[in-house]
């Protein structure tokens, strides 16, 4: 069954969607570069005003479009620019989650993680970790859109 | 059909030394609606906002996408070009290559796809881009403080200076807050009303300040630059205008209570000042123990009073005024420290709290300024203090330092030793905090030259042992038991939040913390903002804080409404929340999860079988609106979007990020 | 048909009848039978003529209060029959703003739960030709002669696990109450199909939902869809692609879910009007019990003044990501 669904084709590199909250998480990824650090080129980021922001279709959207994993960053729970966003979307994101994987998604397909803007290393080190997890993972065949594969 | 030109920065070899620029042209070139893309080492100089505005009109480009560094960064800048160059400011993305890119990736073969899957995205949002306005609305030049205390007090000032008219709603009959509660301020032992008193005054006479004495503020309506909002002033029962301040009406009063501003130690009359300097001197009187309106008899006041000021029959009057900003500043209370059993609060009357003590200090006070037990009237010879009584308490009070009672207290020992030359301090203490200019070198005088005795541990039992009360402690230095005879125990009280302080930000519509001291929009960068435009706060009701930094704040909080007051029109953001109306089903869920209070429910009317019927939707006030786009997620029919950040935008990124394997 | 049934109904059919005549209430939203003995179907009734189609028995598990959504544009006040699951839709409905209180009056009625026509036929192993029930027993009755079965075993799936037969929410409450019961297996599917390896529980779904026609009769029964526009038709943004594949089917359910989540009542109105029985009450109810875990007990519609736990927050709330 697992080959089937995650084969890990030859030559395949994981591609990952990010979505970073403008104040916090995409400061942080300002300040992983700044500082000149390193991360795998598989996550690119999509930015969001804030993490209450972050619709779960987005997501959804990304898995049927492709996305071998996808990660929602926002500023710590407390820290956020506009007082509550982050409090609204860890209940959303987190029965989401809940909901995703027991539609049969693996777990680290989908992430949440609180990164301020002055966690630059935090930033490279989650952006690194979510790679290497997906990677071992394999391909994301799960609720991908067939025709979408052709155009690719 | 779009027609977007795409410009790619070198930023010297930042971005093209990871990123194969050329390559990036290429695949520009191919994106959906580019018409248009260029290069250039330095996108961000001069030459480089010239190159991308004679593309604009040399192409007729109707938006750009930019491949550069953080948005962060130089969005603005772009944006102005942009407008410069005959564009709507908003029709420009930028594409994140270097922060997000080509400095985080060491490869050529791993920066360049990556950022031609950025510039794609960037290019697939910008064709869904729309020209966006900052809302812009009127500014009534008129500021309301809520609260007279040193900080309303101060900020008031501060604002009329600048030649706004500004109106102090204070709850108690005069204003000068906690302040006027002091015998002395520390570190310099100025008393306290000398230096408050003026500036009492100068608030009164001030022609651009207003006092609304004996007053609350009941509703809060509108936003920043346009706040309409509801004072009941309470009846005060007497005519302002006649009343002379003479103080017969008060002498003659036979009805007493017990007095607030003496911390209920003393009595007051029923017809009351709350102190002899309050401004405005007009007497007030209180209804529920004036034997008149107990009893329907008395009326001693009204026929004593030379200019026949009393006015039994005067009501509530409700005054509602719109304002251009709000100042928060209603300050805080000290906490009841009966509930800790251990140190017998209310249960000996030489057990007082700092405050109660102060009063004794004050020649208007309840002893008149003589320091003396309560019990018998002898002055106290041994005095202990203990601090942290609910402050620094994670099980039992607050977690939080009250930060002034360290200080208070040794103003107090000072003081004390002044009054009662052999008397003994003894203060026992976690920690002592003297952070402030001058504040150390005051607390080693009290220790050194006043001879307190400073004991870091804490107290176990206080309990009375025939005149005095016996201090059962632990000097946690030596790891001794102590018990100390003393005359009379003081309780650094914790300083809270008012008790009403909730309601008062519900009003508002600010947020507090969790002890309910009101939030500031930054810690580090917004001390004075909170997260509602244009309500700003000072003083203790943020935080406990000393009268410095109080006034400080206070001054901080004016300048920023000042800043406010100062413009004649408000620009707003743009990138708001919109409601499709006729999709909106009107759940209203948007209105829930709003931060800012920026949604409202309004009526429509809509034609249905040839009848018109009315209906229920959302609607957004731009003017209020931040643009988190929280109240989008809530909305599952997205019958309410974010301009800048839409649906289809975000879907578009996706799409576009996810077309490139 | 049951007695009891009868003489119920007799009780119903004069509360109401008073109304309709008297004027409190334009129009009587109740059951009828359908075109079949084991349909039971809305009646809309505006007089007293309609009023004698009326009928109460065990096939009434339409849920009425969804009517009111598009009925209301109609008539000014309207009478709505409630069990325990329709009140709980009428409190979902009326905290989403769909409804007016002043403008409904409700006929509480305790529910003994409804059959399942599909259980009943597969039990006689025949052509069922009636039923009669007595005691908490049924008897039915096929070519295969009489076959007795315990009520409780032929309940439709929404009913098994009802823990609120009783409205929680009427202006007159017109038979005695059942009183609360335990629902020990209401998540025994979920906890199931949660202790499946990943892809197992994907192939799982992926079969469920390959006989997704897309025709979306379960939102159209759900008192929790009342969206102007879903998103499912919106053109702009196309959140839902037309084709039918397993990525749409995915997407549609998954998020037609977790639009309930914590709103969802469990009514299981979903399940029942799906013809092509997809098992969408289990996705429901994984939302039910992780909100309830994460974020305190909380049973949608019992109470239309709690605010949905997705609208609120708590500072301290858990979060279910791996980084805590």
């Amino acid at each position: 069954m697992s080959t089937a669904l995650n084969n890990n084709a030859d030559g395949w590199d994981p591609l990952i969607v990010a979505f970073c909250c403008n104040w916090c998480s995409y400061a942080g990824g300002d300040l992983a570069g700044t500082s000149r650090m390193s991360y795998p080129a598989n996550v690119k980021v999509i930015r969001v005003p804030c993490s209450g922001r972050l619709n779960p279709m987005f997501v959804l959207r990304a898995f049927q479009r492709g996305a071998d994993g996808v990660l929602v960053a926002g500023c710590h729970p407390g820290d956020c620019h506009y007082s509550t966003g982050n409090y609204h979307s860890r209940r959303r994101l987190s029965s989401f989650k809940r909901l995703v994987e027991f539609a049969g998604f693996e777990p680290e397909r989908f992430e949440v993680r609180w990164i301020s803007s002055s966690e630059g290393d935090k930033f490279a080190e989650e952006m690194e970790a979510i790679t290497g997890k997906i990677k071992a993972l394999g391909p994301n065949r799960k609720m991908r859109d067939a025709r979408w594969q052709n155009v690719t | 059909m779009p027609r977007t030109g795409v410009f790619i920065c070198h930023c010297g070899t930042n971005i093209a030394g990871t990123v194969d620029i050329a390559r990036a042209i290429d695949a520009s070139r191919n994106f959906p609606g580019v018409v248009h893309a260029d290069e250039y080492r330095y996108l961000c100089s001069e030459m480089g906002q010239d190159l991308i505005k004679n593309a604009i009109n040399e192409n007729n480009l109707d938006r750009v996408v930019v491949g550069t560094c953080s948005p962060r960064m130089h969005e603005g800048t772009f944006r102005k070009a942009a407008a410069e160059a005959g564009l709507n400011p908003y029709m420009l993305e930028v594409a994140n290559i270097r922060e997000h890119c080509s400095w985080v990736h060491r490869d050529i073969e791993e920066g360049t796809p990556k950022a031609i899957a950025l510039l794609r995205a960037a290019a697939a949002k910008v064709a869904l881009n729309d020209p966006l306005d900052s809302p812009e609305l009127e500014v009534e030049k008129r500021a309301l403080v809520i609260g007279g205390g040193i900080a309303g007090i101060q900020a008031a000032i501060d604002i009329a200076e600048a030649g706004y008219v500004v109106d102090v709603v204070e709850r108690e009959p005069s204003i000068g807050g906690r302040m006027a509660q002091l015998e002395k301020t520390f570190p310099t032992l100025d008393c306290s009303a000398c230096i408050l008193t003026p500036k009492m005054v100068e608030a009164a006479q001030h022609p651009n300040i207003n006092l609304i004495t004996y007053s609350e503020v009941e509703e809060v309506k509108g936003f920043v630059g346009q706040f309409d909002v509801k004072i009941k002033m309470k009846a005060r029962s007497i005519d302002p205008v006649k009343c002379t301040g003479c103080g017969v009406c008060y002498e003659k009063c036979p009805a007493k209570a017990p007095s607030e501003f003496e911390m209920g130690m003393t009595k007051r009359k029923a017809i009351y000042v709350p102190f002899p300097q309050a401004v405005p001197n007009v007497p007030v009187i209180d209804r529920e123990n004036c034997l008149y309106f107990k009893k329907g008899r008395c009326q001693i006041c009204a026929k004593e009073c030379p200019p026949q000021a009393v006015d039994y029959e005067q009501q509530d009057q409700i005054i509602e005024r719109r304002y251009g900003a709000i100042i928060v500043a209603t300050g805080f209370d000290q906490l009841d420290p009966s509930s800790y059993g251990e140190y017998g609060y209310g249960q000996h009357p030489d057990i007082l709290t700092a405050l109660e003590f102060e009063r004794l200090f004050n020649a208007s006070g309840p002893t008149g300024g003589k320091v003396v037990r309560l019990s018998d009237g002898k002055p106290p010879k041994k005095v202990v203090f203990i601090q942290c009584i609910g402050s620094r308490d994670k099980a039992r009070g607050m977690n939080y330092c009250s930060k002034i009672c360290c200080m208070f207290t040794a103003k107090q020992a000072i003081l004390l030793k002044e009054k009662v030359p052999d008397a003994k301090s003894y203060v026992f203490y976690i920690d002592v905090r003297t952070a402030g200019k001058g504040y150390e070198e005051f607390q080693r005088r009290a220790a050194e030259e006043y001879d307190v005795a400073y004991l870091r541990g804490q107290v176990g039992k206080i309990f009375p042992e025939g005149d005095h009360l016996v201090v059962h402690g632990v000097d946690s230095l030596s790891g001794k038991v102590v018990d100390i005879k003393a005359d009379m125990v003081v309780l650094a009280a914790a300083s809270i939040a008012r008790a009403d302080a909730p309601e008062v930000g519900r009003i508002v519509g600010i947020n507090s913390d969790s002890y309910h001291f009101f939030n500031e929009a930054h810690p580090k960068l917004k001390p004075v903002e909170t997260h509602t435009a244009g309500v700003f706060i000072a003083g203790a009701c943020q935080a406990p804080k000393d009268i410095p930094d109080t006034v400080a704040q206070a001054g901080a909080a004016a300048v920023k409404a000042i800043g406010l007051l100062s413009k004649d029109v408000l620009k707003g953001e743009a990138c708001t929340a919109i409601v499709n109306q006729a999709e909106c089903s009107g759940c209203l869920y948007c209105e829930a999860v709003c931060p800012y209070n920026a949604i409202n429910h309004i009526e429509i009317e809509e034609r249905y079988h040839e009848e018109m019927h009315k209906r229920t939707v959302a609607e957004v006030n731009p003017s209020l609106c931040q643009g988190c786009g929280s109240c989008s997620v809530a909305c599952r029919s997205g019958s309410i979007n974010l301009k800048g950040f839409t649906n289809e935008q975000i879907l578009a990124e996706v799409d576009a990020i996810c077309l490139q394997r | 048909m049951a007695e009891r049934y009868l003489e119920e109904l007799t009780k119903i059919h004069d509360a109401v009848k008073q109304d309709l005549l008297g004027g409190r209430i334009n129009l009587l939203l109740g059951w009828e039978k359908g075109h079949y003995w084991w349909q039971s179907r809305p009646l809309f009734a505006e007089n007293e003529q309609d009023l004698e189609r009326l009928t109460w028995d065990s096939f009434c598990a339409v849920n009425l209060s969804r009517y009111l959504l598009e009925e209301l544009k109609d008539y000014q006040k309207i009478g709505v029959l409630v069990k325990g699951c329709d009140s709980r839709s009428f409190n979902r409905l009326l905290q989403d703003n769909m409804v007016a209180r002043q403008r409904v009056v409700l006929y509480g009625l305790p529910c003994p739960g409804m059959l399942d026509y599909e259980l009943l036929t597969a039990t006689a192993e025949a052509e069922l030709e009636s039923i009669a029930e007595q005691n908490g027993i049924v008897v039915l009755r096929s070519a295969a002669g009489e076959k007795t079965v315990e009520r409780e075993q032929l309940l439709l799936y929404k009913c098994r696990d009802c823990r609120y037969p009783d409205p929680v929410v009427y202006d007159q409450l017109l038979l005695a109450p059942r009183g609360e019961k335990e629902a020990p297996e209401r998540y025994k599917s979920v906890t199931k199909l949660e202790e499946m390896p990943a892809d197992e529980r994907y192939t799982h779904w992926e079969k469920e939902l390959s006989r997704c026609l897309r025709c979306y009769a379960c939102r159209q029964a759900c008192p929790y869809c009342s969206c102007r526009e879903c998103f499912v038709e919106q053109d702009k943004p196309r959140w839902q692609g037309r084709a039918y594949q397993e990525s749409e089917n995915f997407l549609f359910h998954l998020v037609r879910a977790y639009h309930g989540a914590g709103r969802c009542i469990d009514c299981g109105e979903c399940q029942r009007a799906c013809p092509v029985n997809i098992p969408l009450q289990e996705l429901n109810r994984k939302l039910i019990k992780d909100i309830n875990e994460l974020y305190g007990q909380f049973e949608a519609g019992l109470n239309a003044d709690l605010e949905p736990p997705l609208l609120t927050y708590k500072p301290d709330d858990p979060a279910a990501f791996s980084e805590k």
